[in-house]
């Protein structure tokens, strides 16, 4: 099988798409420019203007014409470069796109798809945030957050088949890592969590660039005699914990590992789930790691003490097998 | 800093002085991107051809009196308005001693509370509904004589909160001066892209305010417009929109590539029309300044520079113990309960 990086896989999926005439693609700089991170380079010259649609700075715009542009059949690929600028149109995904199957009695659907990044490597306060949390948190939105480039290529396709608004998040960090793609089409399903390692003394619940982290860590503490199994989440939305509460029902030790804030984060509701439906199998108190509670600082010394590490990870496990 | 309402008659002190300021500013562009290649300041923005504009611009403001609240493009603003070499550099490397934020904040992110220079986010345009909110307390206060000046890029001009920032100033009538640096690209979308009028000062009609193009690489119009709008401002004659049309020489931050978006004829073409080059000689034409004097005042801009960043290099990083600063503020004789820091 062809190894390639999650920026080809996302390409792949995107050309793909685009063989279907309800798909285009709108948002800033992705036309002329071929995006941001690379992902849509060379796809205005392939496809034209009238489907790869360069956006005016207008977060709301773009959100809330992808939303009207599904209403009526498309399936539009909006992309917000960073998730950070995602607020300015928070309004219309809240507001508009998670409800308004509801709101219409289900007569109509909002088949649309935001392509977003997180990430951070110095760029500080308003530019390395995460919100899955606050996506995942409303009922009507679809959260996937893929970790590996088969996952991507294959969420993606799920993400732009499926009737709901789909908040896709990537990762500044991960556009280089490479995996094993089939050439072919392919979906991987929406709310379908995975085990990428087993292992029998703990349980690691995580999901996007910390899967690849908390691997590492792994890799560190099976050198101590300590194997830990690692649950991918992938969808947080419907967020399937049922690999994960297997596992935690075997290992009876459980760490949360997620990159964002701890307070009220995804940390949060994955740990409240396995105490509610493994407490009889608990056999320490979970533990889970995530950013310092501060807004994200620029210079790189105080940056390294806020993100997550697999030093921080390793450590968290071993406290969870005290 | 000379008559509000007259010419702009700069006197040859001000030229020079104002002169100063644009080759400084160049010359700290210029070792920022140095910086950024050699790895030692991650993320840079340039300010490199709007030197005219902001320079421009702060000649009809009084520093530390009148408010600005600016955007990521905005260093020869700040250096006209007071800031130094030294302090941008220790911004942009990130040090316990940047006067923006103590490191906290990515460059061109500039702040300064003596000198009224109010600090914004990275979400473009969001900043100006802040310049109208103190406008607004200005004028409860009763402070007449007080303007705010605000700044932008044409692409700003697309966003929810400029529309919004804009209606409110003009249904209120508040002293903000809005200054549009419309450079004809936001990151490598062109102007026709951005902006569906010619000019960004013919939106101002919607906003019930006048709007005005200016040459934004002729320092002396700049601040002749400014000077007038500052004036209304003053005088409780309400906002005024001000499109101030030029040319970044730069890619937008060290971030981007700006061969994939622009033909080097192009920058070329906007190269020729330097403002600092073109106001050097005015004052050799005009105010009988020997070019001798230009090259002393670039010579001294590269050797404050370099100083500069020496004191910079060696200043030392935020301690880790003060991580969490500045993050809640503490009321006097209130004991909160501390947040739990297991994984400090």
């Amino acid at each position: 099988m062809p190894v390639i990086t999650v920026r080809e896989a996302l390409r792949q999926a995107l050309h793909e798409l685009m063989q279907d005439e309800r798909v285009f693609i709108i948002g800033e700089d992705i036309g002329h420019y071929g995006s941001t991170y690379g992902v849509t380079a060379g796809f205005l010259e392939q496809y034209g203007a009238e489907r790869i649609r360069d956006a005016p700075i207008a977060e709301a715009g773009i959100v809330g014409l992808a939303i009207g542009a599904a209403l009526v059949g498309m399936r539009p690929i909006a992309e917000i470069m960073s998730v950070n600028f995602s607020l300015l149109a928070f309004d219309q995904l809240i507001n508009h796109a998670a409800k308004i199957y509801s709101m219409f009695g289900g007569q109509m659907h909002v088949p649309m798809v935001l392509r977003t990044t997180n990430g951070w490597t110095q760029l500080s306060a308003t530019h390395s945030q995460s919100f899955d949390v606050m996506f995942a948190h409303v009922p009507g939105l679809k959260v996937v957050a893929p970790a590996t480039p088969y996952d991507m290529k294959g969420l993606l396709r799920a993400s732009v088949a499926d009737p709901d608004p789909v908040i896709f998040i990537e990762h500044t960090l991960m556009y280089t890592v490479k995996g094993e793609v089939p050439d072919e089409p392919y979906e991987v399903p929406i709310g379908r969590s995975a085990l990428v390692r087993e292992g029998r003394h703990a349980t690691v619940v995580t999901y996007s660039r910390m899967v690849h982290l908390s691997l590492q860590a792994a890799e560190v503490l099976s050198r101590e005699g300590i194997e830990v199994e690692i649950v991918d989440l992938r969808t947080l939305r419907p967020l399937d914990m049922s690999l994960a509460i297997e596992s935690f029902k075997r290992t009876g030790r459980g760490v949360v590992v997620t990159e964002d804030w701890q307070s009220f984060g995804t940390s949060a509701e994955i740990a409240a789930r396995l105490y509610e439906y493994g407490f009889d199998y608990l056999d320490a108190p979970i533990t889970r790691v995530n950013f310092r509670e501060v807004p994200m600082p620029y210079s790189k010394n105080l940056e390294l003490k806020t993100v997550i590490t697999v030093d921080r990870i390793a450590n968290a496990i071993r406290d969870a097998l005290k | 800093m000379g008559s509000d309402d007259g010419p702009p008659a700069l006197s040859a002190a001000e030229a020079l002085s104002a002169y100063t300021v644009m080759v400084q500013a160049r010359a700290v562009d210029d070792r920022l991107w140095q910086l950024s290649r050699q790895g030692r300041a991650h993320f840079v923005i340039t300010s490199a051809g709007h030197e005219a504009t902001q320079v421009g611009m702060a000649l009809a403001i009084r520093a530390g009196h009148d408010y600005v609240v600016p955007y990521y493009r905005d260093m020869a603003l700040v250096l006209a308005l007071g800031q130094t070499p030294r302090d941008l550099l220790l911004h942009a490397m990130g040090r316990a001693a940047d006067p923006a934020s103590g490191g906290r904040q990515m460059y061109g992110h500039f702040s300064s509370r003596a000198r009224r220079i109010v600090s914004g986010s990275s979400s473009v345009g969001s900043h100006l509904v802040h310049a109208v909110g103190l406008a607004f307390a200005l004028r409860i206060g009763g402070e007449r004589d007080t303007a705010v000046v605000t700044s932008f890029g044409e692409g700003a001009t697309a966003e929810g909160a400029w529309h919004e920032a804009l209606t409110i100033a003009g249904i209120q009538r508040l002293p903000v001066v809005f200054v549009c640096e419309s450079n004809q690209y936001a990151i490598s979308m062109p102007h026709h892209a951005e902006v569906p009028v010619a000019d960004v000062a013919l939106k101002a009609a919607g906003y019930g305010m006048p709007g005005e193009v200016v040459d934004g690489n002729d320092l002396r119009a700049v601040a002749l417009a400014m000077r007038r709008a500052m004036a209304r401002a003053r005088a409780d004659g309400g906002p005024t929109l001000l499109e101030c049309k030029t040319y970044r020489l730069r890619p937008h931050s060290n971030a981007d590539d700006d061969r994939r978006y622009r033909a080097a004829a192009e920058v070329d073409a906007w190269r020729a029309r330097d403002p600092i080059g073109r106001f050097g000689e005015v004052l050799v034409r005009e105010y009988g300044v020997a070019p001798a004097v230009l090259a002393q005042i670039a010579g001294q801009a590269r050797a404050e520079v370099d100083q500069a960043t020496l004191d910079a290099d060696a200043a030392p990083a935020p301690h880790p113990a003060t991580i969490a600063d500045h993050v809640f503020g503490t009321v006097a004789g209130a004991a909160p309960r501390s947040e739990d820091q297991r994984h400090a």
